[in-house]
């Protein structure tokens, strides 16, 4: 958190060490160069991983043949497969890994809690159940969204209300948050119930979460919705900063902290309503991906931007995994997050106490 | 004469466990007939009631007896067993929230399941061949998440830990699932924890099991009572703590995986049934232990019958009624302001 901008006055060129100064009229702005560099690596990554998921299948592609494919040249089986084919399914892993992960670091920095991600506190499953209710009740091409949206939103409003009692730092809120999440996934199963069995089968991989036959024309909405959220993020990162300090030194530093947490909150919702609508469930990876971020880009601040990366390479990496591992058979890639997740939330509960009987 | 007010008023630790005892089995016999006479079936509660003073139709005969009663007979066993195992559980990790179905173990039964499934047992074959590999399983993750209860200080953090254990073994079964399109069809209603089309051959194949632990909890009912007042207590009074909690894990074990063998993963009832005996009789587990076996059973068969009566003519999956009964219940309890320690 030590953004060190008390011995900068605006204006003048002398940056701190490792730290760049931008200055454009009388606004500056300190980029940490640590942080830059590997984000940027981190980009560079994802555009490796990228090149290579869209070359593996059972029709595989040499990386340079996926380069020409994208630029609309070589031959029109290779172009077809790439950018019909393999394009929307990684770009919408791309998209929804950055949004959940986003989220997870929002949530994590509101609530003080690194486990108080969406997927934990139940937004995932809530927004699952409302989309569910709006596929197998209305069926209206767009209503998933707006209904996952409006799940996302009732389940974190229940949360703090109910856990916000006692104060988000506890375990409490967490738990109140399992317990809406419970319900939720309940619900989903009894709605998916009522249906023909077939309906169900086919809805049962995005209920889990899966990138496979997503809708074509909801994911540019969802990379706009994304790249909006990294773009708002990256702006307030600094604001959201404070909110590791206790209230009194947010209102001293000039921030009101319930409005602080209210954007934050409200960012958080509409990325992980979005991303529930076009990939289902798929919480853990707004565990991971924070924490990725974190060990990674060792950043000082409120590692948002490496955050969006590692979700968006953690995401693809899984969806990859999943449907190249058990080959024809696909896995959801919520199988294969739940599947790596899992045991590494387990190592969060089991290591913590050990540091802390120190 | 008997006083409902003045019963009530008493602290829950002074009222006569008989008087308790005996009103909730007349709930639990009413609510026991009821299970016999509403269905979502075309037979009406008048077919069915004139079934029971023995002069009823052929067709409404078959139902009654065949169908719903059978039901209901796994409604009760399953619904005192897991009453008990978190009871027992419950009083073990000194902890309001232990519940074989939120740590995992009715996962573990599952995932025992889909993988008997996935190696050619079939459903019909269920209970018989796969009730023991699920206690099993049960077993060893009762072990796995009380070992962990002995790193966990803060109770709801043994929560967390069998929340990610389900969702780990959830994830498994599923891959599993995906393997073999037969056993996914099979296994996809029983996944979500229901009592209906189970036959009383299922029951009896557990039968040995509930026996087991029903003679296993009379003995170890008293040293568990004084474990509550400490674990030196407990050793002054001639207990050794440590293969006292060994036996109630066997007990918990036995309970919850036979439960979950005959009716599938069935949530949160371990968790509301000793809730509601403890504020009933408090606190003392002896007194909580006898308070279960009615009020378990009552969970069940009532939650049921909504199950039969809310969806007409379909029929709703049971663990989810009782999952949308039983969060709201977790919620108060975290939502308390102290949480209860049970030490």
């Amino acid at each position: 958190m030590s953004v060190s901008t008390s011995s900068v006055t605006p204006g003048s060129s002398a940056a701190p060490s490792g730290q760049w100064l931008l200055a454009w009229g009388d606004k500056t702005l300190l980029l940490d160069q640590a942080a830059c560099k590997r984000n940027l690596l981190l980009v560079l990554a994802l555009v490796l991983i990228s090149i290579v998921c869209l070359g593996i299948g059972t029709l595989p592609v040499a990386p340079t043949d996926v380069i020409l494919a994208l630029a609309g040249q070589g031959d029109t089986m290779t172009q077809f497969v790439v950018n019909d084919l393999r394009l929307n399914r990684l770009l919408a892993g791309i998209y929804t890994g950055a949004a959940f992960s986003i989220a997870g670091c929002l949530m994590q920095t509101v609530a003080r809690n690194r486990l108080a991600t969406p997927g934990i506190i139940g937004i995932d499953n809530a927004a699952m159940a409302f989309a569910v209710a709006s596929v197998v009740g209305v069926g209206i091409s767009f209503a998933p969204s707006a209904m996952a949206l409006t799940g996302a939103a009732t389940a974190t409003a229940l949360a703090f209300i109910i856990g916000g009692g006692s104060g988000t730092r506890g375990y409490r809120f967490i738990v109140a948050g399992l317990a809406i999440g419970s319900v939720s996934a309940a619900i989903s199963q009894l709605l998916l119930a009522q249906v023909h069995i077939d309906t169900a089968n086919e809805a049962y991989p995005w209920t889990v979460g899966s990138l496979s036959g997503r809708p074509e024309e909801q994911i540019p909405v969802m990379g706009w919705i994304t790249l909006v959220g990294i773009i708002i993020s990256v702006i307030l990162c600094r604001r959201f900063q404070l909110m590791a300090f206790s209230d009194s030194v947010i209102t001293a530093l000039g921030r009101t902290p319930n409005r602080l947490r209210f954007t934050a909150v409200i960012v958080a919702v509409i990325l992980t309503g979005f991303a529930v609508a076009l990939a289902g469930p798929v919480g853990l990876v707004a565990l991971v991906g924070p924490e990725m971020a974190r060990t990674f880009a060792r950043h000082r601040g409120l590692p948002l931007l490496s955050s969006a990366l590692c979700g968006a390479i953690v995401m693809i990496l899984a969806d990859l995994v999943g449907r190249t591992l058990l080959s024809p058979i696909e896995l959801p890639v919520g199988v294969v997050t739940a599947v790596v997740g899992g045991p590494y939330l387990l190592w969060i509960l089991i290591r913590k106490p050990k540091r802390s009987t120190l | 004469m008997f006083n409902p007010v003045q019963f009530w008023q008493r602290a829950p630790s002074q009222r006569p466990l008989v008087v308790c005892f005996g009103l909730l089995f007349i709930v639990l016999s009413g609510v026991f007939v009821l299970s016999l006479l509403y269905g979502a079936g075309s037979v009406t509660p008048s077919q069915a009631w004139q079934v029971l003073l023995g002069h009823g139709t052929d067709n409404a005969y078959f139902v009654v007896a065949e169908l719903r009663f059978p039901r209901t007979l796994v409604g009760l066993t399953v619904g005192i067993a897991l009453g008990l195992a978190g009871a027992l559980m419950q009083a073990m990790a000194r902890n309001p929230l232990a519940e074989p179905g939120l740590l995992g173990v009715s996962a573990g039964s599952s995932f025992a399941v889909a993988v008997a499934l996935l190696l050619g047992a079939s459903a019909a074959t269920l209970a018989m061949g796969v009730a023991q590999i699920g206690a099993l399983m049960g077993c060893v993750f009762v072990m796995a998440a009380a070992r962990l209860q002995g790193q966990f200080k803060d109770p709801v953090r043994l929560v967390l830990a069998g929340a990610a254990l389900t969702s780990l073994l959830t994830a498994l079964t599923s891959i599993l699932l995906m393997y073999d399109q037969r056993a996914a069809d099979e296994i996809r209603f029983w996944v979500t924890g229901s009592v209906a089309g189970r036959s009383l051959d299922n029951l009896l194949s557990v039968t040995p099991f509930f026996l087991l632990a029903g003679a296993l909890t009379l003995y170890i009912a008293k040293p568990l009572a004084s474990m509550a007042l400490g674990e030196k207590v407990a050793l002054g009074l001639g207990h050794n703590p440590k293969t006292v909690r060994y036996i109630v894990m066997l007990i918990v074990a036995l309970l919850a995986g036979s439960a979950t063998a005959i009716a599938g993963p069935i949530m949160f009832v371990g968790l509301v049934v000793p809730f509601a005996a403890r504020a009933i009789v408090g606190p003392d587990i002896r007194r909580t232990l006898w308070m279960c076996l009615p009020i378990g059973p009552l969970m069940i068969i009532s939650a049921d019958i909504l199950t039969r009566l809310i969806a007409q003519p379909a029929e709703m999956p049971l663990g989810v009624l009782t999952a949308i009964v039983g969060a709201p219940v977790l919620m108060m309890i975290v939502r308390a302001k102290r949480l209860p320690t049970l030490s």
